[in-house]
């Protein structure tokens, strides 16, 4: 609309800048899973090596040292188990808010805000609390405590069920009214309405903003930072366990970054629909 | 609060008559309320108490009630005034070259005329990635020796050979580049989205008026996109005050304290010398802050944005 009449000059000056924007955003990423398969002698090297024998050595020297595949699978369960609280919590929640407004868009700004907070802020009582916690008989038997998956799971579930919550409202109001009326005229209670019309209705939005919540908490990393040592550490911070006092392993760390980024891509990829309207809290929905 | 409204319907519930609808709407809202009220209120009554004592746990962790004290000592400090400073400043030149960027990359992708969707799936992927994971492999690009970005440079033939992360002069900047790179997708990515939800008729009329391009930018576009610029903005202005991953992993402060933003001055007060009095003194003035802020700024703008979403 705004180049109606665009020569082809033009055209091609745009496709340059394009082309230019596109290589600065995506050589980060290119050159991280490339590092990750160089052998050691085509790290350090000036200048950079373009081309290689590319080789799995440092993805096998991840995987065998630094307990790396126990960080995967304490990523995968904090991430997995608090994904499916906050869908549980936040689908029944984002759809009263939906249909009935239960405190006239108060309560939902007031969840809104506890999103806002700082996580520093947020973190500093929270290591306080785990640390008390997980010295009483009740932290030690749920895992909550320090240096447990169970105070990340909590962690999580509180960060993202805000998130779920907005971006869940706005699934559920794209359902027309009419479907749940027509369903009470036909003789189903609300829960029977709710269960076999709306969330079957809702299920791809459900599905869209489980996966923004496994990304948010795949990807964090303060949290893990703090309330972790070793046992219950996660990717993002074990990454950094191949800076060594020998100095720092460029390949093992670029390995371990792949390993964190590349499944984060194909989601984002999966997602790119919904990506404006996750990422504006549902409030714009491209 | 509601109860007290209810109260009539509450015996009725015996004959066989559901609950009504405000109370089925709560008991929706009553399992997801309670983590969040619980979550959220009990950290911050938590950092309230402690902000009221001394707490230094090198030295007998909690202890007794000193009143003010900690919020005199904090607000005196010339470090915390320092660091608010690195924020506020990182935080305002890193909006402005976001917004700037993004603004431009959208408008860019907009006016093409093929492959927009691969392009704007190339454009979103540095969304997809951890900042901490990212802004340590930054450290191996930035660097002076083996990284590409000097290289680059040379070969360019450019007679530069900057420091990245080891120059005084440098760290905030390398620092703005990092972030521009991970976020600039976030602003482009919706204000695209916003220029496509665009009406067609203005535009239409406005070209059968003979209106130039520059004019229907400025009388059409912008005032139309203004919501979404305005969303954009605050999201971006809450997450640059917030900032702490890649401080902690790609400039660590550095160099010297040239990059220690309010949040990574927090993290080694609590967590290095363990001074919880002070940091949660800090968390909390801090928190009130960005708050109030985003109340008086997240608030109308959302209920505008959610009005114009239900017209369509």
């Amino acid at each position: 609309m705004l180049q109606q009449k665009s020569s082809k000059a033009s055209v091609i000056l745009r496709y340059a800048v394009i082309a230019l924007v596109l290589v600065a955003i995506l050589f980060p990423i290119v050159w991280l899973i490339l590092t990750s398969f160089k052998p050691a002698d085509d790290i350090m090297v000036y200048p950079p090596h373009f081309i290689f024998k590319p080789t799995i050595d440092n993805y096998i020297y991840v995987l065998q040292k630094a307990n790396f595949l126990q960080f995967i699978g304490n990523t995968l369960l904090d991430a997995g188990v608090s994904t499916i609280f906050v869908i549980v919590l936040s689908s029944l929640a984002a759809y009263s808010f939906a249909r009935y407004n239960p405190g006239g868009g108060n309560i939902l700004f007031f969840i809104l805000t506890t999103k806002m907070f700082p996580a520093i802020a947020v973190v500093l009582p929270y290591f306080l609390i785990f640390k008390t916690i997980g010295d009483t008989p009740i932290g030690k038997f749920l895992q909550v405590g320090l240096d447990k998956p169970g105070a990340l799971i909590i962690s999580y579930t509180m960060f993202n069920l805000p998130f779920a919550i907005w971006l869940m409202v706005s699934f559920f109001q794209d359902i027309p009214r009419e479907l749940e009326d027509s369903a009470r005229l036909d003789g189903y209670n609300r829960l029977q309405v709710l269960r076999r019309v709306v969330l079957p209705l809702a299920a791809p939005g459900i599905a869209v903003t489980a996966i923004f919540c496994l990304i948010f908490s795949w990807n964090e990393f303060l949290f893990a930072y703090v309330l972790t040592r070793t046992d219950a550490r996660t990717i993002t911070v074990g990454v950094e366990s191949f800076f060594t006092l020998r100095g720092i392993l460029w390949g093992p760390v670029a390995a371990a970054a792949t390993i964190s980024v590349v499944p984060m891509l194909i989601f984002v990829l999966i997602l790119q629909r919904y990506m404006v309207r996750g990422l504006t809290f549902g409030a714009v929905r491209g | 609060m509601e109860p007290a409204v209810i109260t009539k319907t509450k015996p009725a519930a015996r004959v066989r008559k559901t609950i009504s609808d405000k109370w089925y709407a709560f008991w929706l809202i009553a399992p997801a309320m309670a983590i969040i009220l619980f979550f959220a209120l009990v950290p911050l009554f938590y950092a309230v108490d402690v902000s009221f004592r001394k707490a230094d746990l090198t030295m007998g962790g909690l202890q007794g009630w000193v009143g003010l004290n900690n919020y005199r000592t904090v607000l005196h400090e010339a470090k915390f005034w320092s660091t608010v400073v690195t924020t506020l400043k990182f935080t305002f030149f890193a909006i402005l070259v976001e917004m700037g960027l993004g603004i431009f990359i959208a408008f860019l992708i907009y006016g093409a005329t093929w492959g927009k969707g691969i392009i704007r799936s190339l454009v979103i992927l540095p969304l997809a990635t951890a900042p901490a994971v990212t802004g340590l492999f930054w450290r191996y690009l930035y660097d002076t020796q083996f990284g590409p970005f000097n290289y680059f440079i040379s070969a360019l033939g450019l007679p530069w050979h900057p420091n990245w992360l080891g120059d005084i002069k440098l760290g905030m900047t390398s620092l703005i580049i990092f972030d521009t790179w991970l976020w600039v997708p976030f602003v482009a990515l919706i204000v695209l989205a916003g220029l496509q939800s665009l009406p067609k008729e203005p535009y239409e009329a406005a070209e059968l008026d003979g209106a130039s391009s520059f004019r229907v930018l400025r009388t059409l576009t912008l005032p139309m996109l203004s919501p979404v610029l305005t969303l954009v903005f605050i999201l971006r202005t809450i997450d640059l005050l917030r900032l702490y991953d890649s401080v902690a992993t790609l400039t660590r402060s550095g160099p010297g304290d040239t990059t220690e933003t309010l949040t990574y001055y927090l993290y080694r007060q609590g967590l290095v010398f363990f001074r919880m009095d002070y940091a949660s003194t800090m968390a909390l003035l801090f928190m009130f802050a960005v708050i109030v802020a985003s109340g008086f700024a997240l608030r109308p703008l959302l209920a505008r944005l959610a009005a114009r979403a239900g017209s369509r």
